[in-house]
């Protein structure tokens, strides 16, 4: 079944689509929850809401660190040499992802500390501009290896920004999204008016995505067509949502969430698809060593064990909560 | 067209500072926090033991010392751990290329691993103390077990690299992963992960609101984790005995850099040792902050030593066998002496108006593609400096000889040309480049080199293993 059907091995492609989804949702809540914590210092209005994302961030910021990981393994095998060179043409600047990273972990558990309103505005405000950094290094290297075109130019001229026009709509679209999946999540450890907020604020992302995607449209950014019709289940999960989100802010503790949770997910993977659908054709034939290679059934037995010990590790702590 | 192309990568320059100080540097932190995690984990597994049997101070030890723990490894361990990954790319895509294409799966395994340590660490760390005892040791169990999964899984591919084993006869992934240096680089990484543990719970204790008395106690317990130096001998012995014969005489006096820093992680870690096993459980000494931090320090010195050491003993290989530093199959280099180092590079120089001929500025190609990656023009083992004595002829053997004017050379990749523009261009940067260079590129030099080329062919120094 499409997108299943190209060169790399389908396995490969999908672990890196569901791994690439599972990233994204961590993500979404680091960088949306930082931003949205920092906004609440500033109006002074530290609500409840903030004071649990500030709590969980670090942890959160954890996830999507280990979470990046595994789609970081596969996209190698997808797309090394163009990955590699996207690395090696931003050079430094790429690096400095790590650096931001480490800081914006630090500032995250400053934020959570007992430290006065100035100090944590100002954690909160370097972990948002750290967060952002890294989401936008992602969101030029992601175009960059696909741009043969301008490698051998940027490298000659020593630039290490990419910039391209399409960047910066893409990167709003992707703002947006993280928007409405820190919503999403968040909206689980909520209830009542603060549900209510949150489905106008996972609204909002998603009126910020629709934009982006037209002035992405507008600039040229890659799109395939429908992308054999992944885009209209996108929009279809989409609407779900939105109906899902609208019954929320009726009825704050009815089913709607978990409406919005499914319709998301969906949304979620659907979008993964379609963002996939125009660099499929850029797979590299894969090669005899990777394709060879042994130890699946050990990384299966793993991975089965793992997620036993981590469902263990979950039932103990809320055990001991309750 | 090409049966397997060569993949080419924009080449990045770090000026002044060798790559592999910049991968060194990177590696060695990420090592050592890494390790520290491993051993601090269980460490904290035998003190939480003890404080469940009712040794005093323990439980206090456990719940205060695990946060730095956490937050250390968890964090700092894991992004170095990516940094890792990124400078590897920056200093030789396609080795981590053949690495990952390899070894993916057990990549993958080791991310299991490591996901499972990261989710049961901040469980401890975040409910530790409203959790029943049961579960605490459950949790720091599977803390600890986790994170040396993670180290069993990277090791055995780290270790091909230096000797691939069984995996060159054709032997497969598992011949390849279970390799000769597998065990001893294993039980030689645990020892010094016990150890740093132990050194760093000795700095922690001392930081305690404790009676001395109690203080002491703790150490006396704490410092048992660093028996297994003792045994650091013996894996280190064992490690010098199967690693390729060229690789153990460089460290063992065939290269003086090489050497020292075998020295220096050898003396380093005896004096750990002696002080821990003599001083501490022995003659059950007392130990303070200040020694405990030097004794730290000392250790991060042996860790640096031993990882700049691994890197080393490797050259010319970046996969013994397989891969050279150059980012070159050994097949390619016998192509290349026919089509030119560079002629396929499809990178020109970032600095091209500074050349004031063609032939220097493909001279500086040819050392960007072949020199590169273990030398630079003026900084850290500088070519102009290592060269600066020699006559043009005496340059024009030694590089056509490359091989044998250091066997961890890997042989000169190009042609008679490639050999002449090279020379040429070092010679340019040794005048400080001037602004007007005369051509060399008479038949009879072209000829000469060739025959130096011809005569010393293209196979390395070394033994594949
Ligand atoms: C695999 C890494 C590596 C590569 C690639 C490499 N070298 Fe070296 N080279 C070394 C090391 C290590 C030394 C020893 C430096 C020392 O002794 O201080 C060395 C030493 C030298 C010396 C001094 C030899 C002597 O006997 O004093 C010269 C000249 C030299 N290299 C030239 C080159 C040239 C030219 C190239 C590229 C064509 C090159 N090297 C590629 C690692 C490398
Ligand atoms: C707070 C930190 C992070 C943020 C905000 C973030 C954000 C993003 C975003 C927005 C994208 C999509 C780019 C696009 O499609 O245009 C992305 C992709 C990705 N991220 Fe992250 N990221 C973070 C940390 C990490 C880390 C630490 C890793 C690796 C260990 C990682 C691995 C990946 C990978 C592999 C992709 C896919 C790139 C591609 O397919 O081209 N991310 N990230």
């Amino acid at each position: 079944m499409w997108p299943f059907s190209g060169e790399g091995p389908a396995l490969w492609l999908a672990l890196y689509l569901l791994t690439f989804a599972l990233h994204a949702v961590f993500v979404s809540y680091v960088l949306a929850g930082t931003a949205y914590a920092f906004v609440q210092s500033l109006r002074r209005a530290d609500d409840a809401i903030a004071e649990r994302v500030r709590d969980r961030l670090p942890f959160m910021l954890g996830c999507g660190i280990t979470a990046g990981v595994a789609p970081l393994l596969f996209l190698q095998l997808l797309y090394q040499k163009r990955f590699y060179t996207a690395n090696l043409l931003m050079g430094p600047r790429w690096g400095a992802v790590v650096p931001a990273l480490i800081i914006g972990f630090y500032a995250l558990y400053l934020a959570k500390a007992k430290v006065s309103l100035r100090v944590r505005r100002l954690a909160l405000a370097t972990g948002t501009l750290c967060f952002l950094f890294v989401a936008w290094s992602w969101t030029e290297i992601d175009q960059l290896m696909q741009a043969d075109a301008v490698w051998r130019d940027m490298y000659a001229a020593g630039k290490r920004i990419y910039g391209a026009s399409a960047i910066y709509p893409r990167l709003l679209l992707w703002l947006g999204a993280m928007l409405s999946l820190f919503a999403i999540v968040a909206s689980w450890w909520a209830s009542g008016p603060e549900r209510r907020k949150l489905a106008v604020l996972g609204l909002i992302g998603r009126a910020v995505s629709v934009g982006a995607a037209l002035l992405l449209v507008a600039a040229g950014g890659a799109t395939d067509g429908n992308a054999h019709g992944w885009l209209y289940l996108l929009v279809a999960a989409l609407a779900v949502e939105a109906a899902g989100w609208v019954w929320m802010i009726r009825a704050p503790d009815g089913p709607g969430l978990t409406l919005v949770t499914g319709a998301g997910a969906a949304a979620l993977v659907c979008a993964t698809v379609v963002r996939e659908a125009p660099r499929l054709a850029l797979i590299e034939p894969a090669r005899p060593e990777a394709l060879e290679a042994a130890g699946f059934p050990v990384f299966a037995a793993t991975f089965v064990l793992g997620v036993a010990v981590i469902a263990w590790i979950w039932r103990a702590i809320s055990d001991a909560k309750t | 067209m090409d049966p397997s192309p060569i993949p080419y990568y924009p080449v990045n320059e770090f000026g002044p500072l060798m790559k592999g100080l910049v991968i060194g540097g990177v590696g060695i932190l990420h090592v050592f926090l890494a390790q520290f995690a491993i051993g601090g984990g269980m460490l904290l597994y035998y003190f939480e033991r003890l404080a469940q049997a009712g040794v005093p101070d323990t439980r206090k030890f456990v719940d205060g010392y695990f946060k730095v723990l956490v937050l250390v490894s968890f964090v700092v361990g894991a992004l170095t751990g990516v940094a890792m990954w990124f400078t590897t790319i920056q200093v030789g895509a396609r080795t981590i290329g053949i690495m990952l294409d390899e070894f993916h799966w057990l990549w993958a395994t080791e991310w299991v691993w490591f996901a499972i340590e990261i989710v049961a660490g901040y469980a401890f760390y975040r409910f530790g103390p409203q959790l029943d005892d049961k579960t605490r040791r459950r949790l720091l169990l599977i803390y600890a077990g986790a994170s040396w999964m993670s180290l069993f899984w990277i090791n055995g591919i780290l270790a091909w690299q230096l000797t691939p084993g069984g995996w060159l006869d054709g032997g497969g992934m598992w011949a390849g992963f279970f390799n000769p240096s597998f065990w001893p680089s294993l039980l030689f990484r645990t020892a010094v992960a016990a150890t740093l543990g132990a050194l760093v719970a000795c700095v922690v204790i001392n930081t305690m609101d404790l009676e001395r008395a109690a203080k002491a106690a703790l150490i006396r317990r704490a410092s048992r984790f660093a028996a297994p130096m003792a045994l650091m001998p013996v894996f280190a012995a064992w490690f010098m005995a199967v690693i390729p014969a060229d690789s153990r005489q460089w460290l063992m006096g065939g290269s003086m850099p090489m050497t020292m820093f075998v020295g220096v992680a050898a003396a380093a870690s005896t004096l750990i040792g002696g002080y821990v096993v003599v001083g501490l459980i022995v003659k059950k000494l007392y130990i303070n902050g200040a020694t405990a931090t030097m004794l730290l320090a000392l250790a991060f010195g042996a860790t640096a030593a031993g990882e700049f050491v691994r890197e080393g003993a490797r050259k010319p290989y970046t996969v013994r066998g397989v891969l050279y530093s150059t980012s070159m199959t050994p097949d390619e280099v016998t192509q290349l002496r026919k089509d030119g180092a560079v002629t396929k590079d499809p990178y020109p120089l970032r600095d091209e108006a500074r050349y004031p001929t063609a032939q220097l500025r493909h001279g500086a190609k040819v050392h960007r593609a072949l020199c590169d990656a273990c030398h630079t023009v003026h900084g850290a083992n500088a070519l102009v400096e290592l060269t600066r004595t020699w006559t043009d002829d005496q340059m024009r053997l030694n590089v056509s000889k490359l091989q044998r004017t250091k066997g961890f050379m890997p042989p000169f990749a190009g042609n008679a040309a490639d050999v002449e523009a090279l020379v040429q261009f070092l010679r340019w940067e040794t005048a400080g480049a001037p602004a007007s260079w005369p051509i060399s590129d008479t038949p009879e030099t072209l000829a000469q080199i060739a025959t130096w080329l011809d005569e010393v062919g293209t196979a390395p120094m070394g033994d594949a293993r």
